[in-house]
């Protein structure tokens, strides 16, 4: 699938001789009622949302005025915003390689014709089905400080996971990745059982080892796989929110603050509605600009293997 | 033969530790408060169901289930008609249009929700569907299109044009031709489909509380976090909880499993 | 154009391959229509009022919900409760749109996004001094319910802050009674200490209780010795670093030097701090008096729990105690149904009904009389309601941002992140934004 989200905005489809087979196109009738129900619930509210980031309204009342660009300049000077910044860049690029780097073992474990492995499949992704507040609630007893429960209790440790300020956010990072390592899983392996064979056969005719089939082999047709996972784990961990909030709630201190939670506290708690809807755009902006740099990369690199 | 046996048993290990929360889950919510306070890791002994009983009847889960369960399931039906229809124009378009709609649709994924959350209250509003299912499907249909999207287009590419265009030269119409040929190929990536956006739709906490709050109409997870925020110390009350509302997205996903895996695969191979 | 007329021929087409599916949701859609709410004379159509609550009312208003149906069977009311975080977003996104429930959670005073003063001050509040209860709120209590004089809140009453203790702990300790003074405390504490109890548990990952051990202390260090602090400050002729809250933080953080919290306060949750003090594990908890009945639902037997006033001075006519009117409601200026809302709160305001609440949640009733009942547990705190209480404290913040900045220092201080000066400095830099 990846190939072709890639292949949809490859020059590619451009290279295409359009005219010629255009009446075997289907008309932009068909998506149509998507784009309406699209554009009235996401697009539309949107764009009207943005129009806050200007303003220093309250989120309440009819009290409201033009800033202009006074809230983006403030987000400068923002030591808590330019903070969790760092935090949410830090968890973005540890939960994209762990969760990916665990996905892609899970993968090539269950991979191989194992006798439980429809099984193992299973217990893998299962966590992404639970919700992201009810898996944080649960992590929460388990990174329990007292040595007799949760995982101090298992490994015999006396941690404190979520309350010492230097580990809490690695703590969270764990939780994300112990829920969402079974969905880079399962990417990876549809990316696996879509690699022919006969290439593992014939490298090992050459005399190739293991790891040298899988650098060879295998690494360079997962392409499109790491593409999507890599894509859809960025997003996600620069806009985790859930996870976060319910587990610390951007503390102790500041230490797990996110934009996200930032532009939380700010529009909710602190009532600055005009500058968390700032920040929001920041963030939309930031990650948009993220994801199109990474689909270049990654498609050229697709394309050069 | 001997290292696929020893592969197998490293992985059981992996599955087993992978495991642990789910067995503190399980276990705490079949232990009594003494229990939990004495022995928080060991076997329930005795095992004790008086937890379901209690969160059961406490959160009030019954109607929940049903306003839950009707909001999923008309979404999910709202999400594969829309979503494939826009999905077939989107992938076979050679348009510069068809191209430009795609990237619309991807834009959703990437907008954070806070950003449009008070003028989409208050259209939802202007239109009466506060406190309403409709209310509700409309909003997970449009929230959850631009993924589903993304997922029926890239897997509409990777089938062969033949077929589609076979049963037009018979003279059928793209809508025929998709409902005839193109939809049934898609069963795989449906899987994958009900199942991802069911997963979301159902556990979506905060969108029926600011949605259905005060109207009677309460799902699953907004009559966890009820009864959880009134039995906080009692972890094996809210452990308890917390399985019975997860219990029905974990079935469904028991039930699907296997097109999970093959609709990924399937849209892979292009 | 040809693809949208075949397309309108073949919708049923397209649905009958959709099969089962669509025949649930085409099902399952007929029974998404409102639940028709008829009077028990099944002439006119019910009015239905939506309430939206935090957990903690959750006990008392499913009593009253029942009771006002008895009195008023015309009138529905539905009602929804989560936490508290989730209902501040909700809300304050309800009444940005412009469309809040009919009635829901509004926090007394000041210092919160969803405080009674910051919703009045933009107008989204009905106005209740038209109802008789109103005429009664005790004066020293007024700036909780009443913004420019106006009442526009509803709570049943005032809750206390002090240790929650376990006596069975206490009793095993040879403790006989509860400390009077600061140094007879620190010395109860190491007596604990030297048994083997935890003294204090204390549950700091979870936010709000980050503050409850300066707020228990700050009467007697700050407002005892100047019971006009809050206007001073408000005038900018005092801050939190030139007075009595430096001594309250040194104090909080005395007791964490000394050992006697539980190991790693920030990672331990508030339910953890409740189950160590239900089970005898730890002997108190600093908190307030609202949460009661969490540790009595967590104890073997709820007598085993009691609460004392936290001595905050080494002369005990110098302890003074924080006593605070409880999370209330309010009822939306916009709402449709404004006058059966204003009636539901008119009827909360009778006594019987001031009563019941403050029962469920042990608290203070606003207003008493022969039928009233106060939780035996905080009884040792009403000979200091008269004249030695202050609300708290951030009731009379003038931001949302203090109460937050003053969770996050806590939690640095205790990590050892931050000095006490450092932490003033944040909180005087909220107070001023």
């Amino acid at each position: 699938m990846t190939a072709n989200i890639a292949r949809g905005s490859l020059p590619s489809t451009a290279r295409k001789p359009w005219g010629r087979f255009s009446s075997l196109s289907p008309s932009w009738v068909f998506a149509l009622p998507a784009l309406l129900v699209y554009a009235a619930v996401v697009l539309y509210p949107s764009l009207a949302g943005m129009v806050y980031a200007f303003t220093d309204w309250s989120g309440i009342g009819e009290d409201k005025s033009f800033v202009g660009l006074a809230n983006l300049t403030a987000m400068l000077h923002d030591e808590q915003a330019m903070g969790s910044i760092g935090n949410t860049l830090l968890l973005t690029v540890t939960i994209v390689a762990v969760q990916n780097g665990v996905g892609l073992l899970l993968a090539l474990g269950v991979h191989v014709k194992l006798r439980s492995r429809a099984v193992l499949r299973v217990v893998f992704f299962a966590p992404v089905v639970v919700s992201p507040v009810m898996v944080a609630f649960l992590w929460k007893y388990i990174y329990n400080p007292d040595p007799a429960a949760g995982l101090n209790g298992l490994l015999g440790t006396h941690i404190d996971w979520l309350g010492d300020p230097s580990l809490a956010l690695w703590s969270i990072a764990g939780t994300v990745v112990w829920q969402y390592a079974g969905y880079s899983m399962v990417i990876f392996l549809a990316g696996l059982e879509g690699i022919p064979p006969e290439l593992h056969e014939a490298a090992m005719i050459d005399g190739a080892g293991t790891w040298q089939r899988f650098r060879y082999v295998t690494w360079p047709l997962l392409a499109p796989s790491l593409t999507i996972n890599l894509m859809l784990s960025t997003i996600g961990g620069l806009k985790l929110f859930d996870q976060v909030f319910a587990a610390t709630n951007g503390g102790p201190g500041y230490a797990t603050e996110t934009l996200s939670t930032v532009l939380y506290k700010q529009a909710f708690v602190f009532g600055k509605f005009g500058y968390s809807t700032a920040i929001a755009l920041v963030l939309a902006l930031f990650v948009a600009a993220v994801s199109m740099v990474q689909l270049y990369y990654l498609r050229n690199r697709e394309v050069a293997q | 033969m001997k290292r696929t046996f020893l592969l197998e048993i490293v992985m059981v290990a992996v599955a087993v530790a992978f495991l642990f929360p789910v067995y503190a889950l399980i276990t705490l919510s079949l232990k009594d408060p003494a229990q939990i306070a004495h022995s928080p890791l060991s076997l329930p002994a005795p095992p004790t169901l008086d937890n379901f009983d209690k969160a059961w009847t406490a959160a009030a889960l019954g109607p929940s289930l049903v306003n839950s369960t009707v909001i999923t399931v008309v979404s999910l039906v709202a999400l594969v008609a829309l979503g494939s229809f826009a999905a077939y124009y989107l992938a076979r378009a050679q348009s510069r249009m068809g191209y430009g709609l795609y990237i619309l649709f991807l834009l959703g994924i990437v907008l954070p929700f806070q950003l449009g959350m008070i003028p989409l209250y208050q259209l939802v509003s202007d239109l009466g569907l506060i406190g309403s299912h409709a209310g509700m499907i409309v909003f997970y249909t449009g929230i959850q299109l631009p993924f589903t999207v993304f997922l029926y287009t890239g897997f509409i590419r990777a089938l062969p044009r033949d077929y589609a265009s076979a049963a037009q030269i018979d003279g059928a119409s793209h809508f025929t031709a998709f409902t005839k040929v193109v939809f049934p190929l898609l069963r795989p990536i449906t899987g994958t489909v009900l199942i991802l956006n069911a997963v979301f739709i159902w556990n979506d906490f905060f969108t029926p509380l600011l949605y259905l709050g005060g109207s009677g109409f309460e799902t699953i997870p907004v009559s966890v976090f009820a009864f959880v925020g009134q039995y906080v110390s009692d972890h094996g009350l809210v452990f308890a909880g917390l399985v019975l509302g997860a219990l029905p997205v974990v079935v469904a996903f028991l039930l699907l499993q296997r097109y999970v895996i093959k609709g990924f695969a399937s849209g892979l191979k292009g | 154009m040809t693809d949208l007329r075949e397309a309108r021929m073949s919708r049923a087409q397209f649905f009958r391959m959709m099969g089962g599916l669509a025949a649930a949701a085409a099902a399952t859609a007929a029974c998404s229509t409102k639940p028709q709410t008829t009077t028990a004379q099944g002439q006119q159509t019910a009015t239905q009022l939506k309430f939206v609550g935090v957990a903690d009312q959750k006990a008392a208003m499913d009593q009253l919900v029942a009771a006002y149906k008895q009195v008023k069977p015309g009138v529905s009311l539905t009602t929804t409760f989560a936490p508290t975080d989730q209902v501040q977003t909700s809300v304050r996104t309800q009444l940005g749109a412009g469309n809040a429930p009919d009635l829901h959670v509004v926090y007394p005073g000041d210092g919160s996004a969803m405080s009674m003063s910051q919703i009045a001050k933009a107008g989204l509040l009905a106005d209740l001094s038209d109802q008789a209860w109103t005429q009664t709120i005790p004066t020293g209590f007024k700036p909780a319910f009443q913004n420019d004089g106006k009442t526009y809140m509803y709570s049943a009453g005032s809750s206390v802050i002090g240790a929650v203790y376990n006596t069975k702990a206490f009793q095993k300790a040879g403790i006989d009674a509860p400390p009077t003074t600061w140094t007879e405390f620190l010395a109860v504490c190491d007596k604990l200490k030297k048994a083997g109890i935890t003294p204090i548990a204390l549950g700091a990952q979870t936010p709000w209780v980050t503050q409850l051990i300066t707020y228990a202390l700050v009467p007697s260090t700050v407002y005892a010795k100047d019971p006009t602090f809050d206007d001073k400050q408000r005038a900018g002729q005092t801050s939190f670093a030139q007075s009595g809250w430096r001594q309250a933080m040194e104090m909080y953080l005395e007791l964490q030097k000394r050992g006697f919290f539980n190991d790693n306060p920030n990672g331990t949750t508030f339910e953890q701090q409740t189950s160590m003090v239900a089970t005898g594990k730890a002997a108190m908890a600093i908190q307030v008096s609202a949460v009661l009945p969490d540790f009595r639902k967590s104890a073997t037997s709820p007598s085993d729990l009691s609460m004392f006033p936290v001595p905050g001075a080494d002369s005990a006519d110098q302890v003074w105690i924080p006593a605070g009117v409880v999370v209330g409601l309010g009822a939306s200026a916009k709402g449709k149904n404004l006058a059966e809302a204003k009636a539901f709160i008119d009827f909360l305001g009778k006594q019987e009904n001031i009563n019941l609440w403050a029962k469920a949640i042990s608290a203070i009733p606003l207003t008493q009389d022969a039928s009233s009942t106060i939780d035996p547990a905080v009884q040792s705190f009403l000979p200091f309601t008269k004249d030695r209480a202050v609300p708290f404290m951030d009731q009379r913040w003038p931001n949302a941002e203090v109460q937050p900045v003053h969770f996050a220092v806590v939690q640095e201080l205790l990590a050892g992140k931050i000095k006490i000066d450092d932490a003033l400095k944040k909180m005087d830099e909220a107070y001023a934004k």
